[in-house]
């Protein structure tokens, strides 16, 4: 009983995490045609349902940041104006990146990465690696 | 242990004898770059030299340096930073410490190779640089494995890369730390445990690696070159009869 209670705030949260991703797409959207590719970062990596198991919901939430990462020219300064608790999450994301084997994706990924290892340390990439709760 | 002497030998029918063994008989600069990650105090530079034999390969030598000089400038800064993100998840990685196998009694294994813990494993990393070259790093918590999957452009490399990587891999046991057989989908697979880090520098190992990484790719792409210019010579000699 307690379980399929579970499992219906699960499904529920579920279709309230797609529209919360649709809403982010559409602001980031916004931004990335006002020329805020930082901003629109910052909107994609923030509110990502980290603890989710649904593959929907990481894979649509994937392509939101792949959309604002790939926007993204300037990347020392994209990194010195993001705040520190962001940088486990865009780690995990670039990971993410680097896996698709796409040419542009991986070298804009590639040239994050190594910003953002100079900026956040080696500790963040052992986080990215060892987290199993928060998943990308 | 790791001496500098090769007898010559022959690696397959494919390719002419003269090819592989002088790349055979230059092999000791390889394995010289294991022996300094057991001294403590061998500076970097000492490695240096070992890039000298790529001089003595008797055809086309001369050739391939131009080559590579005016093709690695617009790739040398993604090949630049795909060695760079592999060095610093490779140094993230690598902390390993020794773990009793949970399962049997008495026996250290490489967790890596058994797979049965998942709460001993931590995420995979796959770190592609384009669809053809990735590399793949699986950190347990006593070891990792590092696959590789190399450049390939075409049939030729394609075969040169399988025997070079077969030829050394059949050679792991000089190496230590290379895998026998390469994992499912990748051309060639490292196996570091716990007590490769107890006994030789960390920082070496990972040097090794990437250096290793490096070179592949030149050495397949002499090779290459020394096969192209070795079949249009035997070629026209062949054909000057007929003219």
């Amino acid at each position: 009983m307690e379980a399929e209670e579970e499992y219906l705030e699960a499904e529920e949260n579920l279709e309230a995490i797609i529209t919360r991703i649709e809403h982010k797409s559409r602001k980031i959207e916004t931004l990335l045609k006002q020329s805020k590719p930082v901003d629109a970062l910052k909107t994609a990596l923030e509110g990502s349902a980290l603890k989710t198991r649904d593959e929907r919901c990481k894979s649509a939430n994937w392509i939101v940041v792949h959309r604002a990462v790939m926007a993204i020219k300037d990347v020392d300064g994209m990194i010195s104006s993001l705040d520190p608790e962001y940088y486990d999450i865009l780690m995990k994301y670039l990971y993410r990146g680097l896996a698709t084997g796409d040419r542009p994706t991986c070298d804009q990924c590639l040239r994050i990465h190594e910003k953002l290892t100079e900026k956040a340390g080696l500790g963040c990439i052992l986080r990215s690696l060892s987290d199993t709760v928060n998943t990308v | 242990m790791l001496t500098g002497t090769w007898q010559p030998v022959r690696i397959n029918s494919l390719l002419p004898d003269s090819h592989f063994a002088s790349s055979v008989y230059l092999r000791p600069s390889l394995f010289q770059i294991a022996s300094p990650l057991h001294s403590t105090s061998v500076p970097p530079s000492s490695r240096s030299p070992r890039l000298n034999w790529s001089e003595q390969i008797d055809t086309g030598s001369s050739v391939v340096n131009l080559l590579s000089i005016s093709k690695d400038s617009t790739m040398a800064n993604t090949i630049r930073l795909y060695l760079t993100c592999i060095r610093n998840t490779l140094e993230a990685a690598m902390c390993l410490q020794n773990f009793p196998c949970q399962e049997v009694e008495r026996h250290n294994k490489p967790e890596v190779e058994l797979n049965t813990s998942p709460e001993l494993i931590m995420n995979p990393d796959l770190i592609c640089r384009n669809e053809a070259e990735k590399c793949l790093i699986e950190t347990p918590i006593n070891s990792i494995r590092i696959s590789m999957k190399v450049k390939q452009a075409d049939e030729l490399e394609n075969i040169l890369a399988k025997k070079f990587l077969r030829f050394l891999s059949m050679r792991a046991e000089a190496f230590q730390v290379l895998r026998r057989k390469p994992v499912q989908g990748y051309d060639i697979s490292f196996l570091i445990t716990n007590y490769h880090c107890e006994e030789m520098h960390k920082h070496k190992l990972i040097d090794f690696i990437v250096q290793f990484m490096e070179d592949i790719d030149k050495e397949i792409s002499e090779l290459k070159l020394s096969v192209n210019t070795r079949g249009r010579l035997v070629a026209t000699e062949f054909l000057k009869q007929f003219i």
